[in-house]
């Protein structure tokens, strides 16, 4: 029996149709991932230890958190994927790093590169990054020298750059018509030396004059003497910038010396309440200021992920201590990962930098308010305020002063 | 042809052809980094009997060399290049004195002076010129092939380093010096000048590995380049494969900073335990470095 052409046509059309099926389900199928690969490096032992660990434990709760749900949800594939973290171990070294970094990129071929917490580790990272053309979703390295409109390929997540933070202790201290005085002690490394720099120009031309401006090692270990420097200059306000052992070891010898200042400010009481709490006691901390950042500052109307309330609860239940602000650095960089993942068009790493712009400034997290210069990528946005520890019971309870619209109170000046 | 001369050539073609094969050239070039420090130590130590653990003075010196000539002369990277070796050995040259000592004592004073060098270089007073702690920007130069080919060629030039000292009057003069400096002296050698050229020659190659690592890096603190760890690292794998050879520094970096990565990356919580379980079985059973085994079976080290 033959077939009319007619006939023959529609059979050859309908063979056409079947094999596209056939073969185009799975070819499509075959080009979705089966995960989320997203690459990370930890310190488990060295300088930056305590906090490298603390950062990626938030990170990994973010992960756990996500692959619960099934997955992060992915607008190029319009599906939930489940997300992979690949770590590794760079033990505080940046050569180490630097070799790691790239074995993401280049063998595990990560989709999402996150940099190691705190600008050292992170400086290796922003040239391999770029050169290889990935994303660093950069948690908490807030070396100005990062960011630069030449350099699409970074992210700053969880921190304002570094020169930023003093705004609004300037301005707080500009606001204070009582403090004409200013002293300023800063350990000689990039973290530091950018906010003084930054505190300087700011005070400039105001009626706070610095009569003590010194820079010492970030090594320094004992501040003894440099007080009584201090003290012979005759301030009313002295302002201390270093790292966690240099804040202990300066508001150690604070103490032990019993001199007093109207106003002292230290960095980190606001940032690792706990260490430093148990390190010098409350009574040391005791109306002194600092930048409050979450847990401190609590964010709970989000827009984005948990409120800082029901993250506590959530990581409290899983893991069985308070978070700290490293845990919440670190979950917020998941955070803003997912949100890029849910708004990028593709996962080209361009796509996604393209799409974190578009949402900047628009996410409100636990950690506040996300917000990125579109020509550098640094985070201009979850600005640090200026608390004071006031004396709560047997503890210590943190109240914002400044800038206005996070206020809770008045300073306690001079300090009691 | 001088011996070790084919060893070096497999040597560098090896890092050569790796890169199209595998794909973390970091890896390769943090490879290559300590493979011409620990040539370099070899030439201090395994020619001269001087350890110095404050070597990595000089690698920052010619990381510092290389970037302050780019940023403040505007050289271009090649020109850096040899002003960090230029500076490494300017330092050497200061730090010359430091050969009067001996063991122990020159060991600890190397160190120190790595120390200071530190200090002064991160001086916040010296912002201006050295950017003092704030650390240096080379990412308007960043070219990470060039730099690669540029460690290539330093470790060419170690390598030969090497070959030249195993195969010369030179090399011969330094050994008997770190035997017996006077009795070296009465038989006509100049203690004095052939221990300094040592001292030097083993400066500069810090010096260009220190640039070429700046290069390649681009963005650092002064801290990771005068990190102790860096001389630490040179000095086991020198002492690993075994001094004053040329191919026991070859040996001991690549399989001692092969397994240092290769545990780091599979198994980090073991890192430690075995890392340490092997320098110490090597300590005990094979103090004289890898290839002494090789040597105790008769084959012919170069």
């Amino acid at each position: 029996m033959s077939l009319s052409s007619v006939s023959r046509l529609w059979l050859f059309a309908g063979a056409v149709l079947l094999m596209t099926l056939v073969t185009g389900i799975p070819s499509r199928a075959a080009g979705i991932p089966g995960e989320i690969r997203i690459g990370t490096l930890y310190a488990d032992s060295g300088p930056f230890a305590t906090s490298s660990k603390s950062q990626l434990q938030g990170l990994k709760f973010w992960v756990d958190e996500v692959n619960r749900a099934g997955g992060a949800y992915v607008r190029a594939y319009h599906r939930r994927i489940p997300v992979k973290l690949i770590t590794y171990n760079d033990r505080s070294s940046t050569t180490t790093a630097a070799t790691l970094y790239n074995q993401l990129i280049t063998q595990d071929h990560v989709n999402i590169l996150a940099a190691d917490f705190g600008s050292v580790l992170t400086s290796v990272a922003v040239p391999i990054a770029q050169e290889h053309r990935m994303l660093l979703f950069d948690q908490t390295g807030t070396g100005a020298t990062f960011f630069s409109t030449k350099n699409p390929y970074i992210v700053l997540t969880s921190l304002p750059s570094s020169a930023e933070w003093p705004y609004s202790l300037a301005d707080f201290l500009k606001s204070q018509p009582q403090i004409t005085r200013a002293a300023l002690l800063y350990a000689t490394n990039d973290f530091t030396g950018s906010q003084a720099q930054t505190l300087r120009q700011r005070l400039h031309g105001s009626h706070v004059k610095l009569v003590f401006d010194h820079g010492v090692p970030t090594s320094t270990s004992s501040y003894a003497l440099l007080l009584h420097n201090v003290q012979a200059a005759r301030p009313q306000a002295l302002i201390e910038f270093g790292y966690p052992n240099n804040d202990i070891a300066f508001l150690h010898d604070l103490q032990a010396s019993g001199m007093k200042f109207n106003m002292v400010f230290t960095i980190f009481p606001g940032q690792l309440f706990a260490l430093m709490e148990s390190s010098v006691g409350p009574k040391t901390l005791a109306y002194t200021y600092t930048y409050p950042t979450p847990p401190l500052l609590v964010y709970n109307r989000v827009n984005y992920g948990p409120g800082l309330d029901n993250f506590r609860r959530a990581f409290r239940s899983a893991g069985g201590k308070e978070p700290n602000f490293l845990n919440i650095a670190g979950y917020n960089t998941g955070l803003v990962i997912q949100k890029t993942l849910a708004t990028a068009a593709s996962l080209q790493q361009l796509a996604m930098r393209r799409s974190i712009v578009s949402f900047s400034g628009k996410l409100h997290t636990l950690n506040g308010t996300f917000r990125i210069d579109p020509a550098t990528g640094a985070q201009t946005g979850e600005t640090l305020p200026v608390g004071q520890f006031i004396p709560a019971g047997k503890g210590l309870a943190v109240r914002m002063l400044y800038p206005p619209e996070v206020a809770t109170g008045r300073p306690v000046y001079p300090a009691q | 042809m001088p011996r070790g001369v084919w060893f070096s050539v497999g040597v560098v073609l090896l890092f050569v052809v790796l890169p199209f094969v595998y794909g973390n050239h970091d890896l390769l070039f943090s490879m290559m980094m300590y493979l011409v420090l620990a040539q370099g130590i070899n030439v201090l130590f395994g020619f001269t009997g001087y350890l110095p653990f404050g070597y990595v003075g000089f690698f920052g010196a010619g990381a510092y060399g290389m970037s302050l000539a780019i940023l403040l002369l505007h050289f271009p990277p090649f020109a850096a290049l040899i002003a960090g070796a230029a500076a490494a050995v300017l330092v050497a040259l200061v730090l010359a004195p430091l050969l009067r000592l001996s063991g122990a004592y020159f060991a600890i004073a190397s160190l120190a002076a790595s120390e200071v060098l530190y200090y002064v270089i991160s001086n916040p007073h010296l912002t201006s010129i050295t950017q003092g702690p704030y650390g240096i920007n080379l990412a308007a130069v960043y070219d990470s092939s060039a730099s690669y080919a540029v460690m290539v060629a330093v470790l060419a030039l170690a390598l030969g380093m090497v070959v030249y000292l195993r195969n010369s009057r030179t090399g011969l003069a330094l050994q008997a010096i770190r035997e017996e400096p006077v009795s070296a002296g009465f038989a006509g050698v100049n203690v004095v000048r052939e221990r300094t050229r040592a001292w030097l020659m083993s400066a500069a190659l810090a010096g260009l590995a220190g640039g070429a690592y700046a290069w390649h890096v681009s963005v650092f603190y002064p801290k990771p380049v005068f990190d102790l760890n860096i001389s630490v690292f040179a000095i086991v794998f020198t002492l690993f494969g075994g001094v004053a050879t040329l191919s026991g520094p070859v040996v001991g970096t690549l399989l001692l900073y092969g397994l240092y990565n290769w545990i780091g990356i599979s198994q980090p919580q073991y890192f430690q335990l075995v890392f340490g379980v092997v320098i110490v079985a090597l300590v005990l059973f094979l103090p004289n470095g890898l290839v002494s085994l090789l040597r105790r079976v008769g084959a012919n080290v170069p």
